[in-house]
């Protein structure tokens, strides 16, 4: 895969969707994610921040991070060997911005 | 007993409300995707090798020590926002 660059940009890749945990029924599908580079830096905390940890954070990082924006279902229709196909609905990336740095979401 | 639902509508208080959470731990399996099956990876630009600086601040009362240290950056890298060591501000 080619490096992202400056920016945080729509970035294709390829998944294998199954059914369940055995992969009864699968699917190679190619989905969008986020992927890039947003602003972000570091500086000395000032004297608050410091009086408020107890003089631990030292450094103040401020930053913003490569998410995604809106996001779009799609109908993934699944091979189930010798029963009929199935059809599931995904999730898949339609536009990027640069945001609030969230943990992952389950 | 599971707490009463509560009409956030009308309701002004403090109460106990059900939630759920992803418990987690370090030597356990990672936990299966559920929808809509987001992983995040954020780096950010931070301190990697630090120094200590002290200045002599002008103007101070005669029961305050004049000496103010900081950090220095040596040299930055991306990596993760340690909450031990740093302010993390995300906006």
């Amino acid at each position: 895969d080619a490096t992202p660059g400056v920016g945080c940009h729509l970035h294709p890749f390829s998944v294998t969707i199954k059914s369940d945990p055995r992969g009864s029924c699968r699917s190679r599908q190619t989905v969008q994610a986020c992927v890039g580079y947003c602003e972000s830096s570091a500086f000395p905390s000032k004297y608050s921040v410091l009086l408020a940890s107890n003089f631990k954070h030292n450094i103040t990082s401020v930053s913003q991070c490569c998410t995604i924006a809106k996001m779009q279902k799609i109908k993934v229709h699944l091979r189930c060997g010798a029963t009929r196909p199935e059809t599931i609905e995904v999730f898949t990336a339609k536009t990027c911005q640069c945001d609030v740095c969230r943990l992952s979401r389950y | 007993p599971k707490p009463p639902s509560i009409n956030l509508q009308t309701f002004t208080g403090c109460a106990v409300r059900e939630f759920t959470f992803l418990a987690k731990k370090p030597g356990c399996k990672k936990p299966v995707l559920k929808p809509p099956y987001i992983e995040a990876h954020h780096r950010v630009c931070t301190y990697n090798e630090t120094k200590l600086e002290t200045v002599k601040l002008p103007n101070c009362a005669a029961n305050v020590s004049p000496f103010y240290t900081y950090l220095k950056a040596i040299r930055c890298d991306c990596g993760m926002c340690l909450t031990e060591t740093t302010e993390c501000e995300t906006a």
